[in-house]
């Protein structure tokens, strides 16, 4: 084994280590800033795959930091489900980032760079630490790093809606993180531990002795993700926090941030909570009827919205409910469509929210309807906005078919036809806020009434890996969904 | 009359609830972002009472073994240790909620939500 036992934590602390790193290094050596963050999320995708390699070869392994054993000691665990996410989160983050490169000097004042690059580190670094571990209080630790850097990278900016809109995200996530908390407490309390797999196993007898308190504390968890991953009605602070972000903080939030959290939820249901405590109490129908509202009326906001940032906002809660029904169905079909979507959504919304930016960064222009013509001036991010909205609505080709594909199978293999037509309804609300704008820039007869400037050739080839890996994902799906398949088979 | 009696002999995990409630409530309704801060730090407090009850045994002694005691007469010292990391948490949440206030209190000369909403509205 040697070195390469230690990398499920290499994952987590070398993005610590670089965020200690960047505001010294951005004061005396400032060239080398981006190159080194670039380094750092590249070794970790290469982390990643090598673990995705022997956990294929050897199976799930788990990793004892600082050689404590649990029930102690904090456990990080590697297996196919928290590889999947992983490879995901970096991917998506290098991705961004490559953008944010030329974007952030649009929007930030040049001295805050340095500081963008250490929250950007210790954002990714907290998400690889939510998926890694295998312990309830390590998990609330890297929430709450994840809630002040991914509030952070809002307030940043430093204008009025910004520091509002952080402001009333962190009054929130903090009201998450406390239910979270007293959740953990009230576990503690039950069984004695805080490691996964021993609350599991004490689990199945304390729900005998103290069925109230494990209720409660399954309660407070949905709250408490639900908050945090913007499931409706929990979603109020998402709308303006993900709309007045910088774009690659948007693309950042609305990405990835909203997506761990739910795949915490999905970790916390089925690998904590033994079967027998979801069977007494319609846990999974209670968030299976939560994303399944969330997937409507997240839908029929965004309809309403003028500003483009917006309704990409408002898109992502209806997003969102997608993933909660895949985790509510308890099927493994809709949990497989529920998975996939966390990566396709993770692409598609990432690449709207940069072509958004790219289209600000270029016009400056931010309303729905300043922009008709405007894809003779910026033909590419239009197309890019096209393969975007296409996956959004789920049209042949894309990911988002296959994601909605799967949920829809699950539901049918359910009996529950009625989560089909729901999917179906939810389509076509996307088609009809996502199909004008497409549209109208390619087809208005008249000029784009604003001046273009013109758009650096960094950004728009991350527009174009978006629109591949779209495809990709739509054309070429298998390889993924076997993997899901491998990794959610042991929970059914 | 055995409720009433449970409620009694636990009355610390009710004081850590209603404490719990107090902070949820206000930090939902006030329209004051400092008294937001507090109330978020009181949920945060009572959390940290309900943990470190849950360790505290009744004429137990600091968890420094002894020989010739029996595990049982040690308090459990876990999530006393668990609560000072909640307590860091729970600062450094504080610190960057408040900067926020001052941030926002720069641009409007108010720190109550409401009157934002107004001065916004007038714009």
């Amino acid at each position: 084994m040697g070195p390469l036992e230690h990398l499920p934590v290499l994952m987590v602390v070398i993005f610590f280590c670089g965020a200690f790193l960047m505001p010294l290094l951005f004061r005396w050596a400032r060239p080398i800033c981006a190159p080194l963050m670039v380094a750092i999320l590249a070794a970790a995708l290469v982390m990643a795959i090598i673990i995705l390699q022997s956990v294929y070869q050897l199976g799930p392994q788990l990793y004892h930091l600082g050689g404590w054993p649990p029930p102690w000691g904090i456990e990080l665990k590697v297996d196919l489900l928290r590889v999947y996410m992983l490879l995901v989160l970096f991917v998506i983050s290098l991705w961004i980032f490559i953008y944010a490169l030329r974007d952030l000097g649009n929007e930030l004042k040049e001295e805050l760079i340095g500081w963008y690059y250490t929250l950007y580190a210790l954002l990714v670094g907290s998400m690889a630490g939510i998926a890694l571990t295998n312990d309830l209080f390590n998990l609330f630790v890297m929430m709450e790093i994840c809630a002040i850097t991914a509030c952070a990278i809002i307030s940043i900016k430093e204008d009025r809606e910004c520091l509002e809109a952080s402001f009333k995200y962190l009054i929130l996530s903090a009201m998450g993180t406390g239910c979270f908390l007293l959740g953990v407490a009230m576990l503690y309390m039950a069984t004695g531990y805080l490691n996964y797999d021993y609350l599991h196993g004490s689990l199945v007898e304390a729900i005998a002795l103290y069925p109230r308190n494990l209720l409660l504390a399954a309660a407070l968890f949905i709250v408490a993700f639900g908050t945090k991953a913007a499931l409706f009605p929990l979603h109020v602070w998402l709308p303006d926090a993900h709309a007045s972000a910088p774009s690659p903080s948007s693309a950042m939030l609305s990405g990835l941030v909203i997506k761990i959290y739910a795949f915490a939820l999905l970790i916390v249901f089925y690998e904590v909570f033994p079967a027998e405590m979801l069977q007494g109490v319609p846990l999974n129908e209670i968030i299976l009827w939560l994303g399944s509202l969330g997937a409507m009326f997240g839908s029929i906001y965004a309809m309403l919205q003028t500003d483009l940032k917006k309704m990409l906002a408002f898109s992502s809660i209806g997003q969102i409910g997608y993933i909660f029904m895949g985790i509510g169905f308890n099927h493994e079909m809709a949990l497989i469509g529920g998975l996939y979507h966390v990566g396709v959504h993770a692409v598609t919304k990432a690449m709207l929210f940069m072509a958004a930016g790219v289209i600000i960064y270029a016009t400056g222009v931010r309303k729905i309807s300043d922009m008709d013509g405007i894809g003779r001036n910026l033909p590419l991010t239009m197309a890019a906005f096209a393969v975007g909205s296409a996956s959004m609505i789920g049209l042949p080709g894309t990911g988002g078919l296959i994601s909605k594909w799967y949920l829809s199978l699950g539901a049918l293999e359910m009996g529950r036809p009625f989560f089909v037509i729901i999917i179906l309804i939810s389509s076509l609300l996307n088609a009809v806020y996502y199909m004008p704008i497409v549209i109208n820039a390619f087809l208005y007869h008249g000029e784009f009434q604003f001046r273009v400037k013109p758009v650096p050739r960094v950004m728009l080839a991350t527009l174009i890996f978006g629109m591949i890996v779209i495809i990709i994902s739509g054309v070429f799906s298998r390889p993924a969904v076997v993997l899901l398949e491998d990794a959610v088979s042991r929970f059914f | 009359m055995e409720l009433l009696r449970n409620i009694a002999d636990n009355y610390y995990y009710m004081v850590a609830v209603v404490l719990f409630v107090i902070g949820m409530y206000t930090m939902l309704t006030h329209s004051n972002m400092i008294k937001k801060v507090i109330a978020m730090n009181i949920m945060d407090t009572s959390v940290f009472l309900l943990f470190v009850s849950v360790g505290y045994l009744s004429g137990g002694r600091a968890p420094i073994v002894d020989e010739g005691l029996s595990a049982a007469a040690y308090a459990n010292p876990l999530p006393g240790a668990l609560m000072l990391t909640g307590i860091v948490v729970a600062v450094s949440v504080t610190a960057y909620a408040l900067s926020l206030v001052v941030k926002i209190y720069r641009y409007y000369g108010t720190c109550d939500y409401d009157e934002i909403t107004d001065i916004r509205s007038r714009e």
